[in-house]
């Protein structure tokens, strides 16, 4: 646990001295957290029906947050190590495969999922402000399952994903382009709430989560099985 | 403290290290000196747990690196080819990660005991990308020490450096060699192998040849002496065929003869020469550079492929 905390601590010192990331941990917070709130200021005289669609629309933003605040950190995670040729020296201490892979996964989904959250926060306390009174629909258990629930397991999967793919290149560009594939869980709530398929609902967060659980644990499995010190050091150029 | 077996390690078709057989005792400290492309960075990474070898063994410390390697990793101090540090942190901060990742107790001490030893104290808290490639080698260097490793595995520390910094560095080793420890030293620099190093571990894929930087002159060369007349005479040479005598030439007025054992060979070698009517104004031993025994043991290596 120990050798876990100290990669995560490094891993948020050097990314909080990069401006990319600087940039998406503060601004995509602000940005999101400030468009929500204008959907429920444009819904303010709405009946409630209406009110609740608009909601809907704004709880994607919750859902993307979270995978894309990781992102900037874990694309830079493994290509930065390779660019400085700080692995080997990393890899000759006692630290454990699995440690060093919890360690670098972890780093980029906290701080994600607790921004994510406050800024959800924020939004409900703009939707008191504006419609003066939280609405019922938000602190519903589909949408409180969702963005406690589905939005860490969409981060964890982004995560993995980019892990592997930035372990197959040394072109931080390359990672940040190819780690677009891992948003792509997150973008089927995007699709089925903006095409108001269905409003948020209980079935639907089931089949979601159905769906991310296994494939989590699968890309869990790949990413750990690719994180051995031989691969990394003689295969991860 | 270090000992392989056999230690081979192919990458695909590439046959990296073949049949690697040496060993370093405790306190020494061993060159395992070699062109580019010779293996020594992978037997050092072998060494290090970080690649597993293809056949063979290898025991560091008493482990043996396939059973125990991170009980290895945890008594071996490493400097990689590359610095491989944090740019964007400190020089201390640097530091800090690699003392938490080995669990020293009192960190601070032991960073401050040895950023004021390479002479970095001073810029302790400056991004290493401000740090110059010497500053950086002695920086990965204080990071190799700094949990007091019994064992060290240095690859070539002082590539790339200035001729300065290469010296402050290697005056850094030299320090290291007194304080008892056990140093591996990867090196294609022949004067540094001689200058710092107890015994010598030739290798091109293969071991080539191995022992003292004396024992490998004398293997080679035998004893050359130098004797110094002052009535020099061409022809002498031809008088000189004694038992223990390899060859004698002759040229700017002295006598060049290669000999088997000085200390038997030398008093039968100076009476005869005195009975050949020469004046003899000094005899010493000749001095054969390393340079020379590499040169011929590498190419006596590349006959053979
Ligand atoms: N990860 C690797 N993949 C493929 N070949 C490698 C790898 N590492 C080293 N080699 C090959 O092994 C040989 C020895 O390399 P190395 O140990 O780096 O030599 P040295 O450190 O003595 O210069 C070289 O031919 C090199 O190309
Ligand atoms: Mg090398």
């Amino acid at each position: 646990m120990h050798r876990i905390k100290t990669v995560l601590l490094r891993e948020w010192a050097e990314a909080a001295r990069i401006k990319m990331v600087l940039f998406s941990i503060v601004f995509l917070p602000l940005f999101m957290t400030g468009f929500a709130t204008y959907l429920v200021w444009q819904g303010r005289s709405l009946p409630p029906q209406g009110q609740a669609v608009l909601l809907n629309t704004a709880l994607i933003y919750f859902f993307v947050l979270p995978v894309v605040i990781p992102l900037s950190i874990a694309a830079y995670s493994i290509v930065g190590e390779k660019e400085q040729g700080t692995l080997e020296p990393l890899l000759a201490t006692p630290i454990r495969d699995w440690e060093l892979f919890l360690g670098k996964a972890l780093a980029p989904v906290v701080p994600g999922l607790l921004l994510s959250w406050g800024a959800f926060g924020a939004f409900l306390l703009a939707t008191w402000v504006i419609l003066g009174a939280i609405s019922a629909e938000v602190l519903s258990l589909p949408w409180l399952l969702s963005i406690f629930a589905l939005a860490p397991l969409l981060a964890l999967f982004a995560v993995f994903v980019t892990m592997i793919v930035s372990s197959r290149t040394t072109d931080t560009r390359a990672a940040y382009q190819f780690s677009s594939l891992a948003v792509l869980p997150a973008l089927i709530p995007l699709i089925v709430y903006s095409a108001r398929l269905t409003a948020v609902n209980l079935f639907f967060v089931g089949i979601e989560a159905g769906i991310l659980l296994p494939l989590n644990v699968i890309t869990f499995y790949i990413a750990v099985k690719l994180f051995h010190r031989e691969e990394i050091l003689t295969r991860w150029k | 403290m270090i000992e392989t077996a056999g230690l081979t390690r192919k990458f695909g078709d590439v046959i990296a290290v073949e049949d690697l057989s040496f060993a370093v005792s405790e306190g020494e400290i061993v060159a395992l000196l070699g062109p580019n492309g010779a293996g020594k960075t992978t037997t050092v990474r072998m060494l290090s747990c970080l690649i597993a070898p293809t056949a063979g063994r290898a025991w560091v410390g008493g482990y043996e690196v396939h059973q125990d390697p991170t009980a290895v990793r945890a008594i071996v101090g490493v400097l990689t080819e590359t610095p491989g540090l944090y740019k964007r942190l400190s020089a201390q901060h640097n530091l800090r990660f690699f003392a938490e990742l080995y669990g020293i107790p009192d960190p601070d001490r032991r960073i401050e005991k040895y950023l004021r030893f390479f002479g970095l104290w001073a810029r302790r808290d400056e991004p290493v990308a401000a740090f110059s490639k010497g500053m950086r080698q002695k920086l990965a260097l204080a990071r190799a020490l700094l949990h007091e490793p019994k064992i060290l595995l240095l690859d070539e520390p002082t590539a790339g450096l200035d001729p300065e910094s290469a010296k402050s560095v290697r005056e850094f080793i030299a320090e290291l060699k007194g304080e008892g420890r056990t140093i591996l030293l990867c090196t294609h620099n022949l004067p540094e192998a001689e200058r710092l190093c107890d015994r010598i571990v030739l290798l091109r894929t293969r071991l080539i040849a191995e022992g003292t930087p004396e024992e490998l002159k004398r293997r080679l060369f035998g004893s050359r002496v130098v004797v110094e007349l002052a009535n020099p005479r061409p022809e002498i040479v031809e008088e000189l065929r004694l038992p223990g005598v390899k060859s004698a030439e002759h040229s700017d007025g002295k006598l060049w003869v290669e000999v088997e054992d000085p200390r038997f060979v030398n008093p039968i070698l100076v009476r005869r020469l005195v009975e050949l009517g020469a004046e003899i104004i000094s005899v010493r031993e000749a001095e054969t550079s390393l340079e020379d025994v590499y040169h011929e043991l590498m190419e006596g290596d590349s006959a053979q492929d």
